[in-house]
């Protein structure tokens, strides 16, 4: 059944289309990666801060590489994409038109990170544009080349696999507010203390906070994967977790 | 082949003629066939090694009280529900290897929309799950009536309108089966004597097959060719309506202060004649025609107090043959144990 799935695919796009939530999101990562890049930028050189001035390397890596913040956003898009089915009983809908379920979430993860590909390059661009208005007004636009451009090619390609991530937790939890609360604290809080505790540090580079970081980080202080490896391991969580939601949670019965 | 029916909406007339003009018999029958479905939820058994089947080209009723398994049934029947033993078929195919499902059976559960999207484009998403042109929401749309609405957020809608979007989103595939849980809920009159044609007009014009859920009998009454009743997820009866009722075959009720010299002179064969309950001077009698009895009393010359026709109508029938299988019985109202509200 190969036609089977661009068909799903292209449902995904119209639930995810017809409602608001991709929009809001949006939004929310455009305005807090310009806002970070307008704080980076505008605390550049200052010594207090710590961050290098405009022009250096180090500035330039660490002003492109705030997208990557948005990943919170993206993965909870990912999250909705699945949760909303539960929440909103359309799962009932969703399961008669395609009985085979593990086509359903298939569907989900191609779409939504087929839908993320753009949406990640918007949120890039507002990145690299308000870094190079303000650095540039600040005497040294960043060329957009080099590790610059691996910087800003991990951060995109973090995005996409986060809302992968999303989807695939999404299967798993079914539940659309416990989902996006456990991904939180999980995030920022779990992962805080495992990096941050030296017995389990060394674990910190194969949890999905540290692939990201080796994805975007523009400092080797920490112990961290290639960015290749630390994309592929993202990916592979996302997709065990889509795995083991199709097998634990959708197939249970729709009541 | 489309439902090109010529139902557009709920506006009353003479919808029955209307209705049936429009004669399409394009379909290949579908026979539904469900065998031994058991499922326990936990320990409770919802539904209890239950047979039946569902003829095309008739609208069949599945009644029974709230809790007696009838939406768990539905959904085991379109693989929502796994059933811990027995299968549903569709002409010998069960729902999940249907080639395409929603081309096949529609079925309408219950009222599941994402509130922020409108019914339209919730049409939309399932037109693109099915392979079927986009052109076909709005036209199931009209369909049930919900055209002028379709743009607005389903969120909005009253409960009627989510009935008629969940009625739209099952025909959307055009289907040989419908399978409706409850349609009736939250439709007000005039909707209901809409739907009530509307389901008629698919089966006996078009030659689908219909099955439609309801713990009213009178619900069905009307509509219903067939009825397959349920009480603690066990099949209680299935048959024509037309059976049931003969199963109720009408007595004649007598009253007379020579009760006693009566009951001797209606004794025959075939015929049962018992004291009534309530009144001293009653007799109930079955199997002998009104006509008979009152010839035979005053061929007796015994004198009547009251003749009459009692027929127990099918809501009594269905009420004797469902009695006890409530799966939550309230208390008598005069006593304060209440024990619970039925749930389906």
């Amino acid at each position: 059944m190969g036609a089977v799935i661009p068909r799903l695919v292209r449902a995904e796009w119209t639930k995810l289309l017809t409602t608001r939530v991709w929009i809001g999101l949006l939004l929310g990562s455009c305005l807090m990666v310009g806002a970070f890049a307008t704080l980076f930028t505008a605390f550049a050189g200052n010594t207090d801060s710590g961050i290098a001035p405009v022009g250096t390397s180090d500035y330039e890596q660490l002003a492109l590489a705030v997208s990557a913040n948005a990943t919170i956003l993206f993965i909870v898009l990912g999250i909705i994409g699945t949760t909303q089915e539960y929440r909103h009983r359309t799962a009932t809908p969703t399961f008669l038109a395609s009985p085979h379920r593990g086509r359903v979430i298939i569907a989900k993860l191609v779409a939504y990170a087929l839908a993320a590909v753009p949406m990640a390059l918007l949120v890039i661009a507002v990145d690299v544009l308000v870094v190079s208005v303000y650095a540039g007004a600040k005497g040294d636009a960043p060329s957009l080349s080099g590790d610059n451009l691996r910087v800003l090619g991990g951060a995109w390609a973090a995005l996409v696999i986060y809302t992968v991530i999303g989807v695939g937790v999404g299967a798993l939890l079914r539940n659309q507010v416990g989902a996006i609360v456990g991904v939180l604290v999980y995030l920022f809080v779990v992962e805080g203390i495992i990096s941050s505790i030296p017995a389990t540090q060394g674990a910190y580079k194969w949890l999905p906070g540290g692939a990201l970081e080796s994805m975007t980080a523009t400092f080797s202080g920490t112990d961290l994967l290639e960015p290749w490896q630390g994309g592929l391991l993202l990916l592979a969580y996302g997709l065990v977790a889509a795995v083991l939601g199709t097998l634990l949670a959708v197939r249970r019965d729709v009541v | 082949m489309r439902l090109d029916g010529a139902v557009t909406g709920p506006a009353g007339g003479a919808e029955e003629d209307e209705i049936s003009s429009a004669r399409t018999l394009a379909r290949d029958p579908v026979r539904v066939d469900v065998s031994s479905l058991t499922k326990n939820f936990g320990s409770v058994r919802a539904v209890d090694d239950l047979s039946f089947t569902v003829e095309p080209g008739q609208v069949t009723g599945f009644l029974g009280p709230n809790g007696a398994g009838k939406t768990t049934t539905l959904r085991m029947a379109l693989g929502l529900i796994t059933p811990d033993r027995g299968t549903a078929t569709f002409n010998g195919t069960p729902y999940a290897s249907l080639p395409e499902p929603m081309r096949q059976v529609g079925a309408v559960l219950e009222t599941a929309f994402h509130p922020a999207r409108s019914g339209l484009n919730h049409l939309r998403v399932y037109c693109r799950a099915t392979g079927l042109p986009v052109s076909r929401a709005a036209e199931v749309l009209d369909q049930v009536g919900l055209g002028p609405a379709g743009k607005r957020k389903a969120g909005g809608y009253s409960l009627g309108m989510r009935q008629r979007l969940g009625l739209a989103t099952a025909l959307l595939g055009d289907p040989a089966v419908l399978v409706l849980d409850e349609p009736a809920n939250g439709l007000d009159p005039e909707g209901i004597q809409w739907l009530r044609g509307f389901l008629r007009h698919l089966a006996h014009d078009q030659g689908r097959t219909v099955l439609v859920s309801s713990h009213l009998l009178s619900e069905v009454e009307q509509t219903a060719d067939r009825v397959v009743i349920v009480g603690a997820g066990k099949l209680v009866r299935q048959g024509s309506l037309a059976e049931l009722r003969a199963g109720s075959a009408g007595s004649v009720l007598v009253r007379s202060p020579q009760s006693a010299a009566l009951v001797e002179l209606l004794r025959s064969t075939g015929t049962t004649v018992s004291a009534t309950d309530g009144t001293p001077d009653g007799v109930t009698v079955t199997g002998m025609p009104i006509e008979e009895v009152g010839r035979r009393a005053f061929a007796g010359g015994i004198e009547l107090h009251e003749l009459r026709t009692h027929t127990s109508g099918l809501e009594e029938v269905y009420f004797r043959l469902t009695a006890g299988s409530e799966q939550y019985a309230a208390g008598r109202p005069d006593t304060t144990t209440v024990t619970g509200q039925g749930a389906s």
